[in-house]
């Protein structure tokens, strides 16, 4: 092997790994590590502690946020993934030469940022809100479910991740083989099972792959709940930013933090590893 | 109307793709136990016809009808047909054993019947020790044979096969055209096999019809397709052949070439008369060759390669107005050598001719 080659391997691999460790390792460990110390009076005490994990397990208002997230996040995920394919699986069959059109017009949302579109919502949803405000005009009641609550939440999430669901379960349909759909109807089965046994299972890593994209987001959201969520509507990540902000309960934070990554692992392994992705048609291999 | 005894009837069927005719009027008629090919060229409309009979697309017009029922609006499911594709289209995420069953476990056979049924198909077709492996972990020519077998396995009304060697190679492909023929004898229930290959299709069925810009072109057996073809293109398509342009004489007894010094005697009983421009077909075995020095007549040519292809040998020759043309006669030992002088010609009754134009 050439200096040349040597140098580009090692410029190709040392450049993401130092990036890798510099601005992801090395927070999460000093997250880690603040999680087992402990903040008073907006000061760091340096001593070793369980503390701030012990609040977490035992206190009524960190465990109530933490499994709200939990059904939420679920709740969200499966809600896109049934959303989602729908809306993929006519894009990508019908939609003809303007399949690249339709999933252009998807991502168009993404292109105003966050915050701005949950302002947006607020507007639609809140009590003098684009469809309050009609009801109120007709001489109807508000929907007060709508308004600053879980379910206006829930709306948001669905709204903000639709875009990233409906794109991840669509790649995975262009690239699938309709034909296959075509053999098994040969083969005698209808179209209820050629969508269980051979359209759904085939399409499974690319529709895990979206609801993981919705899931872990939704999990530690804090802006979503603070814009939306109203006064029973505080979600963990939220809790958690003001731990950061607000109360500078810096350590109590680093520990939710670390809760939160190793519930998205654990999700992230039920979800790989519980799939037998032979069964999915993966090879590793790509299609050959 | 259709209560004859064909098997599987198709009935004036068009398929129109918007102003595109891709079927334009065709009627077939299949007899149980019957090995039919449907031969084309690429975009002749064969696929097309085979989908309809699938019932994976509908016709625009016509009928088709398996055993006296009316199947035309049946979805595929219902139809009680098997069918091997070109890319053989196996489930990717099933091992053999679970593409082996799918058709039976669609039929809701019982769970007995599954595991025998699938033990007998991958019996016949030597598939036995690898029904745990994935298609990923199979040769092309094992995929084929379960793509085979999957469809053979539910005990079809029909086997439909579109293209199934296309992906393998020259040995293999060989080796098949026996095997799926033996099958077909042994089920006795109609193969319908759609190729561009008129090779597979002379050597495996029973009757051949020829598709050509969405029109049936001939039918028939395949030993008349092959030595009697009805038009030029069946001519030209079937069997590898070389094509002249000629005109009768004014006697109406002689065919004499446009290009090259040579004339024959016009077959009795065509019905081309004196003047006539003509298309003259041979087929490459059917020429006769001469050495110039022993005389007579026929097409001045040079031998400009000789090969050999075990039992026969082509003779590579252009003829003395630069044309080529080849010649296959069997091997034997007095091999005419490379650039000896020779002269081309045929028997009346071994050509083709038909009214040029036409």
């Amino acid at each position: 092997m050439t200096m040349a080659t040597k140098l580009q391997r090692r410029l190709i691999l040392d450049i993401p790994t130092g990036f890798l460790l510099l601005f992801f390792v090395m927070p999460l460990t000093a997250l880690v590590i603040l999680s087992f110390w402990q903040t008073e009076n907006y000061k760091i005490v340096y001593e070793w502690t369980l503390i701030n994990y012990g609040t977490l397990a035992t206190e009524g208002a960190y465990i109530t946020f933490f499994l709200r997230s939990l059904a939420m996040a679920i709740g969200v995920s499966i809600a896109l993934v049934i959303l989602s394919w729908p809306i993929a699986y006519f894009i990508v069959r019908y939609g003809g030469r303007y399949r690249i059109v339709f999933s252009l017009l998807l991502v168009i949302p993404f292109l105003s940022g966050e915050v701005l579109r949950l302002i947006a919502l607020q507007g639609m949803l809140g009590p003098a809100g684009l469809v309050n405000g009609a009801l109120i005009r007709m001489g109807a009641a508000p929907l007060r479910m709508i308004m600053y609550s879980n379910t206006a939440s829930f709306i948001a999430f669905i709204y903000l991740y639709l875009p990233l669901v409906v794109t991840t379960v669509y790649l995975s349909l262009i690239n699938f083989d309709f034909r296959l759909a075509h053999a098994a109807s040969a083969c005698g089965a209808n179209r209820f099972r050629i969508f269980t046994e051979v359209v759904w299972p085939l399409n499974l890593s690319g529709t895990i792959v979206g609801f993981m994209l919705a899931f872990i987001p939704t999990l530690s959201a804090s802006l979503v709940p603070r814009f939306l969520g109203g006064p029973n509507g505080t979600l963990y990540g939220m809790s958690m930013a003001q731990q950061f902000g607000e109360s500078g309960t810096w350590a109590l934070g680093a520990a939710m933090g670390v809760v939160l990554f190793l519930f998205s692992v654990l999700a992230l392994g039920i979800l790989s590893f519980g799939v037998d992705l032979r069964r999915t048609g993966f090879t590793g291999l790509g299609r050959s | 109307m259709s209560q004859s005894g064909s098997y599987i009837r198709i009935d004036n069927v068009s398929r129109r793709y918007g102003s595109f005719k891709a079927l334009d009027d065709v009627s077939l008629d299949i007899a149980k136990e019957e090995f039919i090919a449907i031969l084309g060229p690429s975009g002749s409309g064969k696929s097309t016809l085979l989908r309809l009979i699938a019932g994976l697309d509908r016709p625009t017009e016509g009928r088709v009808h398996f055993e006296g029922k009316d199947v035309t609006e049946l979805a595929p499911h219902k139809r009680g047909i098997g069918m091997v594709f070109q890319e053989f289209l196996l489930f990717p995420h099933r091992t053999v054993r679970e593409n082996l069953a799918f058709p039976l476990r669609m039929r809701k056979e019982p769970k007995a019947d599954v595991e025998e049924r699938v033990e007998w198909v991958a019996g016949i077709l030597s598939l036995s020790t690898m029904l745990d492996r994935y298609p990923s972990q199979l040769s092309g020519g094992q995929q084929q044979r379960v793509a085979l077998g999957r469809g053979l396995v539910a005990r079809p009304t029909l086997l439909l096969l579109d293209e199934p060697l296309a992906n393998l190679d020259r040995e293999l492909r060989q080796e098949m055209e026996i095997e799926i023929r033996r099958y077909q004898k042994q089920l006795g229930i109609p193969f319908i096999y759609v190729t561009h290959n008129q090779e597979e299709a002379l050597s495996m069925s029973d009757r051949i019809a020829v598709i050509n810009n969405g029109r049936l072109e001939a039918l028939g057996e395949r030993q008349a397709i092959y030595d009697y073809p009805e038009t030029p293109f069946v001519a030209r398509f079937v069997g590898k052949s070389s094509r002249f342009q000629g005109t009768v004489g004014p006697d109406g007894k002689v065919v004499r070439l446009a290009r090259h010094n040579h004339e024959f005697a016009l077959p009795t009983g065509s019905h081309l008369i004196a003047g006539d421009a003509v298309d003259i077909f041979v087929k490459n075995e059917r020429f006769d060759i001469a050495r110039k020095q022993d005389g007579g007549s026929g097409i001045p040519s040079t031998v400009v390669d000789v090969v050999l292809r075990g039992p026969f040998v082509e003779y590579v020759l252009e003829t003395d107005r630069g044309d080529t043309v080849i010649a296959v006669k069997p091997k034997r030992n007095d091999a005419i050598p490379i650039q000896e002088r020779v002269l081309l010609s045929w028997k009346p009754d071994d050509c083709h001719l038909f009214k040029a134009g036409t």
